[in-house]
């Protein structure tokens, strides 16, 4: 079984996935919708992580790949990880390509 | 149809094959999409087709046979990105092209209109042969001895859905060339094959066990002389040998070269011998019928030039200094009198590597249509090659790449950098390989000092896997994460011609920005000290590395 994520001090975690049918990555947001932005991203503490990731229905929900990242809280939330920054706001060298953040 | 210049021209058979197998993947693609398969299920499938779930999307890699395709390909690729992807592909280091936005349910379509053009994309993922790679000049260089597509083709249908070698303990990469000047880095391959003529047809070097990774290697000779009859049996019995003894209990063992490391390549090579003791030799020959069928499923360049093709072509160069420069740099000596075989940047300035729009894609074809007997192909450089030119039409050419924004003159220079996706796409990188390659390209972008540096080849990895072949640059860059942070490992010395060698790390990992300043004071500290007509490599094998240190991690 996979090793929860250690959190820094005043980190949270945040549940991330793509999506099935275009592979673009999503959020999970406070009510369980995943959305294409970080900004609503639901920002748990560990155990309320764990628990959603073992009881959500990935191929129900239409996504793929559904794990946590750290990040520091904030709307948007910031990853810890430069891969999750990236994943969150797009790929750093088509500026065209960011992602848009909802308000 | 008439046979395409450079490539082999499919039938009814490979195209009733490739109508099957994209009927079976859109099956399991559907089956996927409504539940019936799980992703661990459905994974080893879209793997088999080139599907990659990347980071920010599915990504689409699609099979490029020796780098070559022509025209009416090259057009649909620009479709392709122009439909389902963002306007854009990206030519990768194993001559293939892969597009970064693809959705699954798209998938289906993609390959069925790539099949309308007798391409695919099988073979560009999984633990199998991969595509066949080759000499970007094959067919047209002066230096050439023998024409490497035939046996590349050979090797294709060979590998393709081989039923014995479809699960390999590890992915397997070919490269077949056919010159003395190894431009294929057949010596960083699990096998490669160097052709020759000999008295009584042509023979075959072959080399093992070379790869790049985290353990990288230098191939080993297995073989010096294998006659044609005895290629595909003497290719089956290597496999067969490492089928069989090949690790698969450690992915990062799973590679050929940690089994020729750790059986010695005298005892691999009696492996072999062995295995080709007990084998059907009948079964497996290579007869010159074969050999010619498949040879006349290419078309023949007509290479006639007029008389004054090569004054004009010179008088040209005379009265155009940019043009000249970019002949020096982008062209290559080609056997026919009056032609000459053109390497297309695909790195400006400041650009993405290997990056090129539809347009560009589509422009390419209309040149190839109009310069090149409608023919292209991809080097594992990441550029693009226009093999036969005839001289006289060369500066018109160049006019028109100019237009295109295609006429970098930087091939082989410091700006024709390599890099991997790295983090902006990849989900294994550590790293981001584009930004820095960029930035280097900027750095250096004046094309005068570029000719001043000379021959200086840079390859940059965003993780330990070096799909930028960092070992086998003269400078390598390999991306590490230190605690969130990037940072780049310096490797000199690098290369992978005749005398193939890895680099050798040159100190402690330094940040991005900082990592740029060292490259160009380590290219400045050589350009002081160089002597009378000495690469970068010449210098480095004179001095050794501590001059470079010392310029690398000097403090201002």
């Amino acid at each position: 079984m996979k090793r929860p994520t250690r959190l820094g001090e005043g980190q949270k975690l945040i549940l991330t996935a793509n999506r099935l049918l275009d592979g673009h990555i999503v959020w999970r947001d406070a009510a369980g919708q995943w959305r294409p932005s970080i900004t609503h991203a639901a920002q748990l503490d560990t155990d309320t992580a764990q628990t959603a990731l073992e009881t959500l229905d990935a191929q129900k929900e239409g996504v793929v790949g559904v794990y946590e990242v750290a990040v520091h809280p904030g709307i948007p939330p910031s990853p810890v990880s430069v891969r999750e920054r990236i994943r969150a706001f797009g790929p750093t060298v088509h500026p065209e390509f960011a992602t848009e953040l909802e308000p | 149809m008439n046979a395409p210049i450079g490539h082999y021209q499919y039938d009814s058979v490979d195209r009733d094959f490739l109508a099957a197998r994209i009927d079976e993947f859109a099956d399991q693609v559907a089956r996927r999409i409504d539940g019936a398969l799980t992703e661990d299920e459905f994974k080893p499938f879209r793997l088999m087709n080139g599907l990659y779930l990347q980071l920010h999307a599915y990504m689409l890699r699609v099979a490029i046979p020796y780098g070559t395709l022509d025209s009416r390909q090259m057009r649909m690729l620009a479709e392709i990105a122009r439909t389902y992807d963002r306007d854009y592909g990206h030519f990768t280091t194993r001559q293939n092209i892969q597009f970064n936005w693809i959705r699954l349910e798209d998938t289906p379509e993609i390959l069925r209109r790539l099949a309308s053009v007798d391409m695919h994309a099988i073979q560009t993922s999984g633990n199998c042969i991969r595509n066949v790679t080759s000499d970007q000049f094959a067919g047209a260089s002066a230096d050439e001895l023998v024409d490497p597509r035939v046996h590349a083709e050979i090797l294709r249908q060979w590998s393709t859905l081989h039923p014995e070698f479809t699960f390999l303990p590890r992915k397997f990469k070919l490269a077949v060339s056919g010159s003395p000047e190894d431009r294929v880095a057949a010596r960083f391959h699990d096998v490669g094959v160097i052709a020759r003529p000999g008295p009584d047809g042509t023979l075959f070097r072959i080399f093992v066990g070379g790869g790049m990774g985290r353990t990288p290697a230098v191939g080993k000779e297995i073989f010096d002389s294998v006659r044609e009859e005895d290629l595909l049996a003497t290719l089956e019995a290597i496999l067969r040998v490492y089928n069989a003894h090949g690790r698969r209990d450690n992915i990062y063992k799973a590679r050929i070269k940690i089994l020729v490391e750790a059986l010695g390549i005298d005892a691999y090579r009696e492996a072999v011998l062995a295995e080709l003791a007990q084998m059907d030799m009948a079964l497996y020959r290579l007869t010159p019928d074969m050999v010619a069928a498949i040879r006349a499923r290419f078309a023949a360049p007509d290479l006639t030039a007029p008389p004054d093709a090569t004054a004009t072509f010179e008088a040209d160069r005379a009265r155009h200094p940019a043009f000249d420069r970019w002949t020096r740099s982008n062209t290559h000596p080609h056997r026919a009198p009056g032609y000459i075989s053109v390497t297309v940047s695909l790195k400006p300035a400041g650009g993405i590597p290997g990056d090129a729009t539809s347009s560009q894609i589509d422009g390419l074809a209309d040149l190839a249509d109009s310069y090149s007997f409608g023919e292209l192909r991809i080097t594992h450089m990441q550029n693009v090659v226009l093999a036969h030119v005839r001289q006289d039409r060369l500066f018109d050419l160049f006019q028109a790449l100019d237009e295109l924004g295609l006429a970098t003159p930087n091939v082989g220079l410091v700006s024709d950098i390599i890099a991997c996706p790295g983090l902006d796409y990849c989900a294994l990188a550590n790293s981001r390989s584009i930004p820095i390659a960029q930035k280097l390209s900027a750095r250096f972008g004046d094309p005068t000092l570029q000719e001043e540096v000379g021959r200086l080849r840079i390859n940059i990895s965003g993780c330990i896997n070096a799909c930028g072949h960092h070992h086998a640059g003269h400078i390598g860059l390999l991306g590490v994460d230190k605690r969130g942070e990037e940072f780049f490992q310096i490797t000199l010395g690098g290369r992978s011609d005749n005398n193939a060698a890895i680099g050798e790390i040159l100190g402690p990992a330094l940040p991005e920005d900082d990592t740029v300043d060292a490259i160009a004071r380590i290219v400045d500290r050589y350009l002081s000290i160089r002597e009378l007509g000495e690469t970068f490599l010449d210098t480095l094998s004179r001095l050794g590395d501590a001059p470079f240190r010392e310029a690398a991690y000097e403090t201002a």
